[in-house]
Parts: structure tokens; C-alpha cells; sequence
């Protein structure tokens, strides 16, 4: 038998290191007994993801059960309006939101985003329909929401794919945001006169800017980032 | 309550004050599982064991249900799907249980060479009531195998009809005095560590005699449980001065209680408080002496009928408030989750529980080397310890889903400089460089 040199506990006759300290065993009276059983087995079991179905199936039952009620109310109150389309489409956005997740576990982040971005645009096209919005929406609403969108699918990548502290995912969020509204501007600008002439999104991109260049130094340099680091540590 | 048509008892039944609290607790990566484990003479006979399953579960209905959500509770009922089959075992035990796979089974069986194990969900029973399941099933797996073992020692005849006492809600039944709570408990200091990926969880047993182990405690005038405790406390409060914090914090820890010693009842259900002995080391510094005294002392002074009627009496009270039945379970369930964590993990550095000796008639007894316990993954990154004594083999546990190894090997280097030969084994496979 061994005994684990730092612990001075006896060892299993299979083990080739003391579980408690990791010293290796190294007894060439007795060497470690490659061929008994383990005292534990070796082979791990699986867990099986929780099932979501059944939540999956309130949320649905749910939001068509107000979709449904609200478009049969239409038919009486308020006829000559499609208000009913403001609370269906409201719910398809929570549903596309909330059911797909749950139901397709590990979906693909780039699928999600798309799913989502796409469902806000069902809902802000429904409203335009109510509203006879159908300039505004393909001049305005359309290529805002696709900004948005492009922007969140690559923030998301960018703080899923790399491996990054607090500080550098704070630059980034401060950053999207103000490149997101400086390309609001653009397109406002654009559908409200046809022409670009940057203003107060430039004053509030400079405001992001100012906010990064000092998260960015302290990111690049070590001793400040280690200052930081002990500073805010929680 | 439903009626059953064939033996007219209730169908359902609702889940006592402690499983309401497991259930509560339940996520996916985290279920209130325990293990107990036999290591037998000869290699095991899975088809044996599965039959001596399907002789003993019928004997056992509080073992043999599922978990049902309903809208404000959670509820039994009785299981009548295919098995529980026994399975090869695995290397990571107590894994969360899922209500809706597996049949709905909440109890599992392994066996691995020569070691038989059961798997308990803690909302279905506690340690006690576990036992005595178990310690049937082995008998029964035993005259399976052509042995002669009689029903003495707490074996249940598996011939005889299910008693309705061993499915009663005991808290209830003692909830009859003036009702106590208590308050929120100090911050402790928590014992975690870094956490493995899911799911993964670090067992190391350690196995020691229990004739020196006890000459040991009564030198210091305390009971192998009071002493056992004394060194977790002292090896947590000295792992917290070597890290240096600005401010120490008081290190505690969870003691269940079995409370059919105080309060005869014979369910085998849930029937367990938790005692909450604690070392302030803001006070100054406490020798071994001192920790072994002020546990003694602590829980001779707090186990006491009176005290613990009045806590369990409280703790059903919560559960029959008026207020708190009404609101539906989905909101209820992140709530308790929260007052759990508040005054279930917050105040406390882990736990430790000894079912103490397992008896078994003078026929077993040759059958059996060893008997195991593991409390299952904690809420946290932290281990938990717990200890079983068979013969004169006392085996402590250690599990936990975090990597270091500080607590274990603390406690077992301090038991071996105290002169207790202790053997040490574990289903850790990777060794780490960064460990020593």
C-alpha cells in the first residue's frame, strides 16, 4: 500500500496520484496497479436537457388566445379600424421572441437575432398597414430596424466570439451605440430631406468616443488595467 | 383527495415542509440528490438487484411516485411505469433529477463491481427514511442470492402491506405548538471554490476506524459527530485566516437533524431540522480545544424538543399561510428559491451529516465490507460533507462540483496528525499541476 507523502493518507492501490494534495505516487516497492478496477467508475453519465415544451405551450396558448380574442372583438368594436393587428402583432413578436429559444435549445445566435429583428419588422409593417404607413415604413422604419439589427448581430458575435473582460465588452457596447445612432441620423436625415447633413448624432458619437478612448488606454495598458482590476473587484 | 379504488387510500398526497422546499429549489443543473452506497463482499448480480427492486418497491409507496406540478404546489403521486431499472454506475454521481424523464422516477439504482447505490430525490425522504429502504433492498437482494437474512435491524417485511404511518407528513403532525422562526442568520463564510463544467462532481471518501476515531472524541468528552464537526469548522476558519480577508467572517455550518429521536414517528418520508453550529473568528482565535467545546456545548444546549417543535411548527406554519397558498406556483417558486438562498446558503460555510451506524442482523453482516454516503452538488460551488459508519469503518465524503481540494484534504490531514489512519479514495481522474 501508499501513503500520499504530504497527506500521509493511505491511497488506493490504482491511484497514480494522493486525490487530496495531486502528489504523484512514486512507490517502486509497489507500483500503482494498473489493471484492478478503479475504486469509482470511469465512464460519466449525461444529463438530459430539462424539456421546455410544456412552457413552450403556455406562451403559445397564450399569446394566440389573446390574438384570437382580440381579433374577434374587431369584428364588433371599432370595425372600420384593423386595431386588433397592433395586439397580434405584438403577440407573433413575443412569440418569435420567446418560443423558438425554448423549443430549439443551442439554437445558433445569428439565427435568433435574425428571427427577432425580423419579428419587430412584421410588427412595425402591421402598425404601418393600420396606419396607411407604407412610404414611411419601407423609407424609414425598414432600413432603421435593419441597422439595428446588423449591429446587434455583430455585437452579439463580437462579445460571443472572442474572449473579453468587462471593460473591453463596456467599449463595445458604448460604441454601437453611438455608430447605431449616427446611421439613425443618416437615415432620418435622409427620408426627411433626401440629404446628409450630420448633427446632433455626431455631437453624441464624440460623447461615445470621449467615453471609449480612456476604457480603451487602461485596456491596453497593464499596470492601469491591474489598478482597475483591484479597485473595482467585487 | 382522490381515493385509490383498490386499497381506498389517498391517491395523491402533497409533499411534506422540507420536500416543498427541494422542490422549490429545483433547477435544471441542480437537484437535492443523495446516495447511499453498499460495497458488498462479492460482485454484484444486476439481475438480482433488479428483482430484489421490483420485490421492495411496492413495500415502499412514499419511494415508489412522481412529482407533479400543480398551481400552487407541488404533489405525489404513485408511479405505476415500467421500472426503476438498475443501471452500471457512473462516475459522476447525483446528477439533477428531471420530473418528466426517466419514467418520473425519482429514485435511481447503480452498481458497479461490488458496490450497490441508491439515488434519492430529497423531497421524496430523508436520510433516515432512505436508510430503511435501503438497508430492505439489500436484505431482499441478498435472499435473492439464496441467503437466509431475517427482518430484524429495521428491515421491513416486503410481504406485508405498506403501513399508512410511514407516509405520514410528520412535520404536521407535530406542528401543534406556539410556532418560532427564526431570523435571518450573518453572512458565513461561504467555502466555494472554483466550479467544474456541468456536470461534474468531485467524491473523495476517506475511511477510518471507528474504535480509535471514538477513543479520540472521548478524550476530548464529545460524541464522534460533535468531534467530526469541531475539525470541518476548524480546518474552514483556519482555510479562511490563510487567505487573509480584511475582515474574517463567522465560518458555519448545516447539522440535520433527525427528528424521529425526539418526536416517535415511523414515516420515512422527510422528518429533519437543521442546527447551525458557528465559529466567530472576528472573536479571536479559537484553538481545537475551543471549537470542540463550543460545538459540544452549542448543539447539546439547541437540540432540545421544545426548541425544534417550535422551528418545525413555524416552518409549516409558512407553508399553511393563507397568503402564500394563493399565490401560484411560478411565482412561488423563485421566491422561496430566494428566502433559501437568504437562509439556506448565505448564512452558512457547508454542511455536514452523519446518519451514524448502520445495524444490520448478524446473517447480513458478512455480506456487507462498507457501507457510502454522498450528499449530493450543493446550490453553490462549495462541498459537502457527510459520514456513515459500518463495523468498525467510519467513511466521510466530500462532494462537490467545485475543483479544489483545500476542505478534504485539511480535514484528512488533521485527522491523520490527530493519530487517525484514514485511507483516501476519489473519482477524480485529472490530476492538476496547479493543485500542490
Amino acid at each position: 500500500m501508499s501513503y500520499c507523502v504530504n497527506c500521509g493518507v493511505e491511497l488506493d492501490a490504482t491511484a497514480s496520484f494522493c486525490p487530496l494534495c495531486h502528489t504523484p505516487v512514486l512507490n517502486p516497492g509497489q507500483p500503482v496497479d494498473e489493471h484492478a478496477p478503479k475504486p469509482f467508475p470511469t465512464q460519466r453519465g449525461e444529463v438530459a436537457p430539462a424539456s421546455k415544451r410544456e412552457l413552450a405551450l403556455l406562451i403559445t396558448a397564450m399569446l394566440a388566445s389573446v390574438a384570437v380574442c382580440c381579433g374577434v372583438l374587431n369584428l364588433f368594436l371599432n370595425q372600420q379600424r384593423p386595431w386588433s393587428l397592433y395586439v397580434i402583432g405584438a403577440a407573433v413578436m413575443l412569440w418569435i421572441w420567446f418560443v423558438p429559444p425554448l423549443l430549439a435549445r443551442g439554437m445558433h445566435l445569428l439565427l435568433r437575432l435574425l428571427l427577432d429583428v425580423a419579428a419587430v419588422a412584421i410588427y412595425v409593417f402591421l402598425i404601418s398597414v393600420d396606419l396607411d404607413g407604407r412610404s414611411w415604413f419601407c423609407g424609414l422604419a425598414l432600413p432603421i430596424i435593419l441597422w439595428g439589427g446588423a449591429i446587434l448581430l455583430l455585437l452579439g458575435l463580437v462579445l460571443r466570439v472572442y474572449r473579453r473582460s468587462v471593460l473591453t465588452s463596456v467599449t463595445i457596447l458604448i460604441g454601437s451605440v453611438g455608430v447605431l445612432l449616427f446611421g439613425v441620423e443618416f437615415f432620418l436625415d435622409r427620408w426627411l430631406s433626401g440629404s446628409w447633413e450630420p448633427s446632433w448624432s455626431v455631437v453624441v458619437l464624440a460623447v461615445c468616443a470621449g467615453l471609449t478612448i480612456p476604457l480603451l488606454v487602461i485596456r491596453r495598458v497593464p499596470s492601469l488595467r491591474e489598478e482597475v482590476r483591484r479597485r473595482f473587484h467585487l | 383527495m382522490a381515493k385509490d379504488r383498490r386499497g381506498g387510500k389517498p391517491e395523491w398526497y402533497p409533499l411534506d415542509n422540507a420536500g416543498v422546499l427541494y422542490s422549490a429549489i429545483q433547477k435544471e443543473n441542480y437537484s437535492a440528490i443523495y446516495r447511499f452506497s453498499a460495497v458488498m463482499a462479492a460482485p454484484v448480480d444486476p439481475d438480482a438487484l433488479q428483482r430484489a427492486v421490483e420485490r421492495t418497491m411496492p413495500r415502499f409507496p412514499s419511494f415508489a411516485v412522481r412529482i407533479k406540478r400543480g398551481a400552487f404546489w407541488h404533489y405525489f403521486e404513485p408511479n405505476h411505469a415500467a421500472g426503476p431499472f438498475v443501471k452500471p454506475d457512473i462516475a459522476n454521481p447525483c446528477q439533477p433529477v428531471r420530473f418528466q424523464e426517466d419514467n418520473g422516477w425519482l429514485v435511481r439504482f447503480y452498481y458497479y463491481e461490488t458496490r450497490i447505490s441508491l439515488e434519492v430525490f430529497h423531497a421524496v425522504s430523508d436520510g433516515a427514511g432512505a436508510l430503511v429502504f435501503f438497508k430492505t433492498l439489500l436484505a431482499v437482494y441478498l435472499r435473492e442470492l439464496g441467503h437466509i437474512i431475517p427482518n430484524t435491524c429495521g428491515i421491513l417485511d416486503v410481504d406485508e402491506p405498506p403501513r399508512p404511518e410511514e407516509r405520514e407528513d410528520a412535520y404536521e403532525r407535530y406542528a401543534t405548538v406556539k410556532a418560532r422562526r427564526s431570523g435571518l442568520e450573518k453572512k458565513a463564510y461561504p467555502n466555494t471554490g472554483t466550479p467544474e463544467p456541468f456536470y461534474t462532481l468531485n467524491v473523495t471518501m476517506g475511511f477510518l476506524p471507528v474504535d480509535q476515531l471514538k477513543a479520540r472524541a472521548k478524550g476530548y468528552g464529545v460524541s464522534i459527530t460533535e468531534y467530526l464537526t469541531a475539525v470541518l469548522l476548524k480546518v474552514i476558519v483556519d482555510k479562511q485566516h490563510r487567505e487573509r480577508p480584511r475582515r474574517e467572517k463567522p465560518v458555519a455550518l448545516a447539522i440535520p437533524i433527525n427528528l424521529r429521536a425526539w418526536f416517535p414517528s415511523e414515516t420515512l418520508r422527510n422528518f429533519i431540522l437543521t442546527v447551525r453550529p458557528c465559529i466567530d473568528p472576528s472573536l479571536g482565535e479559537y484553538t481545537f480545544a475551543e471549537v470542540v467545546s463550543q460545538v459540544h456545548h452549542f448543539l447539546r444546549l439547541n437540540i432540545n424538543r421544545q426548541q425544534m417543535q417550535a422551528l418545525l411548527t413555524g416552518n409549516v406554519k409558512f407553508t399553511t399561510n393563507r397568503l402564500l397558498q394563493i399565490v401560484p406556483i411560478v411565482l412561488k417558486n423563485p421566491v422561496m428559491a430566494l428566502g433559501y438562498r437568504l437562509s439556506g446558503v448565505r448564512p452558512y460555510s457547508g454542511t455536514y451529516t452523519n446518519p451514524g451506524p448502520f445495524p444490520v442482523p448478524e446473517e447480513m453482516a458478512p455480506h456487507i465490507r462498507r457501507m457510502e454516503v454522498i450528499l449530493g452538488q450543493a446550490t453553490n460551488p462549495r462541498v459537502h460533507c457527510a459520514s456513515i459508519s459500518y463495523g468498525n469503518t467510519m467513511e466521510i465524503t466530500f462532494a462537490g462540483t467545485l475543483q479544489e481540494t483545500d476542505t478534504e484534504r485539511d480535514f484528512f490531514r488533521f485527522l491523520v496528525r490527530e493519530g487517525i489512519p484514514v485511507k483516501v479514495e476519489s473519482n477524480r481522474t485529472v490530476r492538476s499541476e496547479l493543485m500542490f
